[in-house]
């Protein structure tokens, strides 16, 4: 079977290989992708007429393709709905012994099943049972960064029209800096600054922002996704318009994406349990 | 709103599925009615756009975000995507009221994101089907994928694993797709479905092109689990639970169809499918093992879920069989049994769904079921006829179109592999009905046996399933003779509308 496997993963690569042979050279200006009649050059010549974006990337991904990348953002929210869906777990019950840690001196409890649990402050801290020694370089380093990745992650999101960035990209980086905090300290602090059913709300919310703009064009009376029809609403010109909904768009993918990213790793660091964690 | 039915049929799906996801973090109670008002609302535009493409005479247009095909992605809705638009929102429909109460049941913390996730899937589906540019179909076949495993995942304690597999397998089938996507781009410089047919009959060299179309095919024969590509499917689908399977079992696979027979006729050109490619004659060969090893594999099967799985797989092998004919007829019956075999499969797991919830997988429990389940039985038989193919059902309807095809093949070519096609549908019909006729034996005459057999026939009481899986269920039952007495209209009206002029000599 060892050996089924291997030479069919072999004749298809041999396969693959083959075909390049038949593909144009590199850079061909008169290949078909390339060549004048087609994509290429139109979206080169016109995409910033069309919408003012100078990043012909973003115009195409958010504009001229822009009912893709709607359904990408759907993939990830679709993404974050599988993890809770096959792992969540809604158990009633912590772990047996739970662990505290007195901030002041660095002691550390233990508290077994039965026992009086001190109360949440910042004097006893709850920590995880596979603990590690307290360690102020790593969390302050770490809570220095976080906003930094932040501020930096709002650029990328904005100059998404501009230059390399967007959404997604913007979105990933405003995740980090969430799930920066969990791994540093442990998962309550990530959940005690974004709780589950923030994340949860804010993905469904980012594909809204997206999904609804789109549609509001069509209440407006235009097709699906066509921003002009925003122009009315806003009161500036179709083109601009058009600049405009490509941004409302965009946060509303990093608003999905951020959400998404965390939600996943609550679920997947906890096994679903959303207790103890990496 | 007429001439936004187009959108309309994904839009409302795809944003309700985001409220109903929110909305079950905050009231449980609405997320049922949500759900089911918008895929009412997907069906109706569906209808509405089925007579939208009868009126405009073959095309309805609709261009995203206002850009014109190559620039943009561009609906280009015919008879064929109308017909299966209408498949796939009513059997999504029907079964999302029909498992209303095991929902509740299975799933009693996670609900809204069970409703969520399975009208993703449908829109997963529905954009597949109505889409006109070839890599959108890829990002929605992704959507579907993603929560198809969701769906099929949360099964019994053997279901993370057999999907597990499905998804390894599944997700290579997926990226040969979209791998062959790229090798088209690569040679046409566009990605709109109408455009590349326009294209591909003026290239100089098809070398490109060729390779495309059998690493697409290959992938998509891995989706729908076609013979040799099978595996995945059986464990997947028998471990899941009964609430996602009556969605995924009768429309994956016949949504894969649809989109081999859209890249085959549409993308490809029939001239490049039938005639330039010289592969036809191989993958009829090819189903015709399918339907004999499926059919095989279904008559060892004591389990009943096991059982129908493997009948879903001989069932592929119909429509891809009948497809590669390559003539009118038996493309008339591929197309015919998409539609036939969504709603017989749907009518067969939606038995199972009451059988599981009631007694249990086993055909051996089945013990006088006649007696105790009137109701449901009755519905089942005429599920069971259909997919035997017995006349007044809708499994008769195509079967003899897919038959027709094959003995108009022989009579051109004189192609052993119609021949074998032909003998194959017969043989698969006969293990249907020796598959079937032994459930409603056991059902009629062996006695409810467990504990009080010996009191007799009368002490069986009547347990029937609740009025709202019963209603549902009849509405299925009663759509296959529906859609048997009305095949010949389905076929004139749509299907033969859609079909182009084939080139002569195949």
């Amino acid at each position: 079977m060892k050996i089924l496997g291997w030479l069919t993963v072999l004749m298809c690569g041999a396969l693959l290989i083959f075909n390049v042979s038949e593909f144009p050279d590199m850079g061909d200006a008169n290949s078909p992708a390339n060549s004048k009649q087609n994509l290429s050059e139109y979206f080169l010549k016109k995409a910033y007429h069309d919408t003012k974006v100078p990043n012909v990337v973003t115009a195409v991904l958010a504009d001229y393709r822009g009912y893709d990348t709607m359904y990408e953002t759907a993939v990830i929210f679709s993404a974050g709905l599988a993890c809770f869906f096959l792992l969540r777990i809604f158990r009633k019950k912590g772990p047996k012994s739970r662990f505290y840690r007195h901030t002041p001196t660095g002691v550390t409890l233990r508290i077994d099943e039965g026992g009086k649990l001190p109360e949440e402050s910042d004097v006893f801290k709850r920590i995880d049972s596979i603990w590690i020694p307290h360690d102020n370089i790593v969390r302050i380093t770490c809570r220095l960064v976080v906003p930094f990745i932040q501020i930096f992650a709002l650029y990328v999101i904005a100059h998404g029209h501009y230059s390399p960035g967007g959404g997604f990209q913007g979105g990933v980086l405003l995740g980090a800096s969430i799930i920066l905090i969990a791994v540093s300290n442990n998962l309550r602090a990530g959940i005690q600054r974004m709780s589950e059913k923030g994340a949860a709300l804010m993905g469904s919310a980012g594909v809204l922002i997206y999904a609804g703009t789109a549609a509001l064009c069509l209440l407006l009376g235009s097709q699906f996704l066509n921003y002009n029809a925003l122009a009315k609403l806003l009161h500036i010109k179709p083109v601009v318009a058009r600049y405009n909904g490509i941004l409302i768009v965009e946060i509303g993918v990093a608003l999905a994406v951020m959400a998404v990213m965390v939600w996943i790793y609550y679920n997947l660091s906890s096994a679903g349990k959303h207790d103890e964690g990496l | 709103m007429s001439t936004h039915y187009p959108a309309l049929i994904i839009v409302v799906p795809l944003l309700t599925a985001v409220i109903v996801a929110a909305v079950g973090w905050i009231n449980k109670k609405y997320c049922f009615p949500l759900s089911v008002a918008s895929l009412a609302a997907s069906l109706l535009s569906s209808i509405g756009l089925l007579f939208e493409v009868m009126k405009t005479n073959g095309e309805v247009v609709y261009r995203f975000a206002g850009w014109e095909a190559p620039m943009g992605i561009v609906y280009n809705i015919d008879y064929l995507n109308s017909l299966v638009l209408i498949v796939v929102t009513a059997v999504a429909l029907i079964n999302l009221i029909f498992s209303k109460g095991s929902i509740e049941n299975d799933f009693p913390d996670k609900e809204g994101v069970f409703y969520a996730l399975y009208i993703l899937f449908t829109t997963g589906l529905v954009g597949m089907v109505a889409t006109g540019d070839a890599f959108n179909l890829y990002v929605l076949l992704e959507i579907a994928s993603l929560t198809g495993y969701a769906l099929l995942g949360i099964g019994n304690e053997r279901s993370p694993l057999s999907t597990l597999n499905y998804l390894f397998i599944g997700t290579i089938g997926a990226t040969f797709y979209l791998l062959g996507v790229g090798y088209i781009y690569i040679a046409t410089g566009t990605l709109n479905m109408a455009e590349i047919a326009l294209i591909i009959p003026k290239l100089p060299n098809v070398g490109i092109i060729k390779f495309a179309f059998v690493i697409c095919m290959v992938g998509l024969f891995v989706k729908m689990a076609l013979f040799p590509m099978h595996g995945w499917l059986p464990n997947a689908y028998s471990n899941a639970p009964s609430s996602s399977i009556g969605l995924i079992a009768p429309l994956t696979t016949k949504v894969t169809v649809y989109i081999m027979v859209r890249a085959g006729i549409t993308i490809f050109t029939p001239e490049f499918t039938f005639e330039k490619m010289h592969l036809d004659k191989w993958i009829v060969w090819l189903s015709v093992i399918g339907i004999v090893m499926g059919s095989c594999f279904a008559l060892a099967q004591k389990n009943y879920k096991k059982m129908l799985t493997y009948i879903v797989v001989a069932e592929v092998g119909y429509m891809v069989g009948g497809f590669w004919l390559g003539n009118k007829l038996g493309i008339t019956g591929s197309i015919l049994h998409i539609v036939n075999d969504a709603a017989m499969t749907l009518c067969v797991f939606m038995a199972a769904g009451i059988f599981s919830y009631k007694i249990g997988d086993h055909i051996s429990d089945f013990k006088g079921l006649f007696k105790k389940m009137p109701f449901t039985m009755t519905a089942f038989a005429v599920g069971g006829l259909s997919i035997i193919g017995v006349p007044p059902t809708c499994g008769f309807f195509s079967k003899w179109y897919l038959v027709s095809g094959g003995i108009e093949a022989v009579k051109a070519t004189g192609s052993i592999g119609a021949l074998a096609f032909i003998v194959a549908l017969l043989f698969s019909s006969l293990v249907n009905a020796v598959l079937f006729f032994r459930i409603f034996e056991v059902a009629h005459f062996e006695p409810f046996s467990e504990g009080h057999g010996h009191e007799g026939h009368s002490a069986v009481e009547i347990n029937e399933a609740p009025l709202g899986m019963l209603i549902p269920f009849f509405i299925v039952a009663f759509s296959l003779i529906f859609l048997g007495i009305f095949s010949g209209d389905i076929v004139s009206n749509i299907i033969n509308q859609f079909i182009p002029v084939l080139p002569a000599g195949i």
